[in-house]
């Protein structure tokens, strides 16, 4: 049984995540596939079901089309009911004017119509963006306990990554002393997680404090913590903002090695099934005769006749005879055809590989992409959704081909060096 | 207004006993089959794809994992104003104290539910054979023909036949004929043309005959109405099935048809077919991906979500959730949901049902075992003992306790209950 009262749920998916590159461009951060048959989004949904919480407003802001058709009626993390529910929550035309959220903090401020009208002791605001698995329930056990006004959670993280963060300096009971956002040379290394709980009351109080205050981090936090009671939650476990391509690919690398820290299965994350391609409605994997797989993970639907190492593969992805993929995450519907080859890369849905194709050619990891020196810099090629591969064709290292390529003639190139994009 | 003009009824009540242990707990409509569905899923999927909407299943034996797996309906989409399954169980009342005494008498007991939705055709099936057939072709054939009851027939080989319901068809068509003579298992078959189990029949005529039938003591479709039937002088016409149909009655065929779903080209493509089941049943949907081990090796076998594979598969099918430990090895076995599998453990040609445990180093048949009837059965919720061996042809009943486990091994066709 639940211990806390009911606590209202409200999920920021607003964010561009544009660091995702081409992942990100047809669809919100939140709704990036992940791990073979999830979106990112479904690990703070299930989250949210699994702490018993069960009325929440989905924040959203960008392209929310794919994100909205992923959460549905919010069946399949139990939301239905007559006392429970999902809603989103788009930005709307406010009394002036069209008003996009600005920050975390304005997006929360415009709805606090919603907040009104639901009820509750506590607003548990989460971002839709991480992997990890949290119970909130005990989190507002201590939110109670602490009598605090606000409580974020946090987690530990290495010195060099604390420069994205939010940081907090804590007294000996765990009380926030000292923010500081994003520092350059960090004091600590106690990150935020973006995990806060807020007593109801407090919260609409301190969004009416001045509506200039658009941000948590930046505004709200560090106000608050000299003039209110403001608590640090500790995370202990797994956790990953993966916000890059390199965390992105490296979190769905956790998921087949051991001993990583992170099961999905095992945490009780769920998918939506009756969203996109319904994946569970697919066929078992069929290994055909030749088939060789080790350390990966294979949705529904998969035929593999060729070879598959170290991998993630979306229902549906077909690895032909002689084919060879390694190191890499292939979304829905990848057709990889006979004697292809691909390293490191991550294949958005329905890209088809040509017979003897290499993607990922070469030992020269170290180039960066030119167009995005930023994204794409550890040898990961991306491959846009729908994109079409010709055959023979060899794609270097830190590559990008573009969502929907579809030249046959490859511009007369036969290969396209580290580094480059199509 | 629009109404669905066919109403589909499932024959789904009946435990088959050459199935023994796999149907001790449910009926042979819901064992399941091919990697992750259910027996029934095949022609409730039929259905679906063939746009009849509204669907009564008749159940008896066991029907809770039936009435389990049918839950809404909605997986199969019939769930809406005029769509929907309704389970039909046996039922008391002022004039009947019988449970279903047969196929007929189930429908026959059910007439009144058949009124109430006032179809031009309906549809029976047996809810327990594995084929893809769009039912209206054959629908558009009987009503083309203006038939009484037109029954489905396929080819098999003449000397297995006397095994089914054989008729005589004449060859007015392509697709199909008058019913010339039908006899149910024959001592010495006529023809090769093997009932299905699928008739279509004219709503008024199926309840004359049924009526009819109740003066009689025996109650079934094939052995007491299709010759009643030919007899009376009705239409009665046969259609010709050319398609896959996988028969699922004895263990050994259970074991063949589920084989026939692996290869390069199977004989059934479950993706194509578009086979559908109850997510919700046994958490399907809940399932990750199949994590496959670093040493992992698998080959021409079907593996669902929630499977580990860390040892060796080779020709098998492995429901969700089974888990093969490293050094583990599976030949030509069919492992339904959550089996484990230890190190050690070696399996061949075994069909094991849901939630049992082959502790370290156990031996199930042999790799080349040449007994007539190979194929070992475990029933569910068993755990094998380390190091127990246990013969080919052998069968194991369900929840087998510790203790009562003989000493080490069972013999080749030995049974354990």
């Amino acid at each position: 049984m639940r211990e806390s009262a009911d606590a209202l749920v409200l999920l920021l998916a607003g964010g561009i995540g544009s660091r995702l590159n081409l992942l990100v461009e047809h669809r919100a951060k939140p709704a990036v596939p992940f791990g073979g048959i999830y979106r990112i989004i479904d690990f703070s949904l299930s989250n949210v079901m699994n702490s018993g919480l069960t009325k929440v407003g989905v924040l959203t802001q960008y392209k929310p089309l794919s994100l909205m058709a992923h959460i549905g009626n919010g069946e399949a993390w139990d939301f239905t009911g007559r006392t429970r529910g999902i809603k989103i929550l788009p930005p709307r035309t406010g009394e002036k004017d069209s008003d996009w959220y600005k920050g975390t903090a304005d997006a929360i401020r415009q709805n606090i119509d919603f907040i009104l009208a639901n009820p509750s002791e506590q607003v548990v605001i989460l971002s839709g963006d991480h992997i990890y698995r949290m119970d909130f329930d005990a989190m507002l056990s201590y939110h109670q306990h602490k009598k605090a006004d606000i409580t974020i959670g946090m987690m530990v993280v290495p010195k060099r990554d604390i420069h994205q963060f939010g940081t907090g300096i804590v007294n000996d009971e765990n009380r926030i002393i000292d923010w500081e956002e994003k520092p350059a040379i960090p004091r600590t290394n106690l990150a935020s997680m973006g995990i806060y709980v807020f007593d109801t009351q407090y919260l609409l109080r301190t969004l009416a404090h001045d509506r200039l205050e658009a941000d948590f981090g930046m505004h709200i936090i560090p106000r608050a913590i000299n003039e209110d009671r403001v608590y640090a939650y500790p995370f202990y476990g797994y956790w990953r903002d993966v916000g890059t391509i390199q965390s992105y690919w490296e979190a769905n690398m956790d998921i087949i090695r051991e001993n990583s820290g992170i099961s999905p299965e095992e945490w009780e994350i769920r998918p939506n099934p009756e969203c996109g391609g319904r994946s569970m409605d697919r066929a078992p994997v069929r290994f055909l005769p030749g088939s060789k797989v080790t350390s990966s993970m294979i949705a529904s639907g998969c035929v593999i006749e060729g070879t598959v190492i170290n991998s993630v593969l979306s229902p549906g992805v077909r690895v032909k005879k002689g084919a060879v993929v390694t190191n890499s995450v292939l979304f829905d519907d990848c057709i990889i055809e006979q004697n292809a080859v691909i390293d490191l890369a991550i294949c958005d849905k329905h890209v088809h590989v040509g017979a003897g194709a290499v993607v990922g050619d070469g030992e020269n990891l170290t180039l960066p992409n030119r167009q995005f020196p930023k994204h794409l810099y550890t040898g990961i090629s991306l491959v846009g959704k729908e994109a079409r591969i010709p055959a023979g064709v060899r794609i270097g290292r830190n590559c990008i081909i573009n969502f929907g390529y579809n030249d046959d003639t490859f511009s007369g190139q036969s290969f396209l060096a580290d580094g480059e994009s199509a | 207004m629009y109404r669905p003009s066919t109403l589909a009824m499932i024959l789904a009540g009946g435990r088959v006993d050459e199935l023994g242990v796999l149907t001790h707990y449910r009926p042979k409509s819901a064992v399941p089959f091919g990697g992750f569905a259910r027996v029934i899923d095949f022609p409730l999927s039929n259905l679906l794809h063939s746009g009849i909407e509204r669907i009564a299943i008749l159940s008896q034996y066991r029907s809770y994992s039936l009435i389990n797996h049918i839950g809404t309906g909605a997986a199969w989409d019939m769930i809406g104003r005029n769509r929907g399954i309704s389970i039909l169980p046996p039922f008391k009342d002022y004039e009947n104290p019988h449970w279903y005494r047969g196929s007929a008498d189930a429908v026959y007991q059910n007439l009144d539910y058949i009124r109430y939705y006032g179809p031009s055709v309906i549809l029976i099936l047996s809810g327990d054979h594995i084929y893809q057939m769009d039912y209206r072709e054959m629908i558009r054939y009987h009503s083309e023909h203006d038939a009484d009851l037109t029954a489905a027939f396929i080819e098999v080989p003449l000397d297995s036949a006397a095994r089914f319901g054989v008729a005589e068809i004449a060859d007015d068509c392509s697709e199909g004929g008058r019913m010339l003579s039908y006899e149910e298992k024959p001592a010495a078959p006529k023809s090769n043309w093997a009932s299905l189990t699928v008739f279509c029949f004219r709503p008024a005529v199926l309840s004359e005959v049924l009526k009819k039938n109740q003066e009689n003591t025996s109650y079934e479709f094939g052995r007491d109405i299709i010759p009643m039937m030919m007899q009376q002088n009705y239409k009665v016409h046969g259609y010709k099935f050319r398609g896959y149909w996988g028969y699922t009655r004895t263990i050994d065929e259970y074991w063949q048809t589920s084989m026939d779903l692996l290869g390069s080209a199977p004989k059934i493509d479950l993706e194509s077919w578009g086979i559908r089941t109850n997510l919700a049943h046994r958490n399907i949907a809940d399932r990750q991906p199949v994590k496959m081990g670093a040493h992992a090796s698998i080959e021409n076998s079907m593996a669902y979500n929630g499977c580990i594979v860390e040892g060796t598969v080779r020709n098998s099918i492995l429901f969700p959730g089974v888990h093969v430990m490293a050094g583990a090895e599976i030949n030509d076995s069919v492992l339904f949901f959550d089996n484990i599998v230890h190190p050690g453990a070696r399996l061949n040609r075994v069909v094991s049902d849901v939630n049992t445990v082959f502790n370290r180093d156990v031996r199930v048949g042999a790799p080349k075992c040449e007994q007539l009837h190979r194929v070992s059965v475990i029933g569910w919720n068993n755990s094998v003992p380390e190091g127990f061996r246990i013969g080919c042809g052998c069968t194991v009943a369900p929840r087998i306790s510790a203790e009562k486990w003989p000493d080490k091994i069972l013999d080749d066709g030995e049974e354990l209950k």
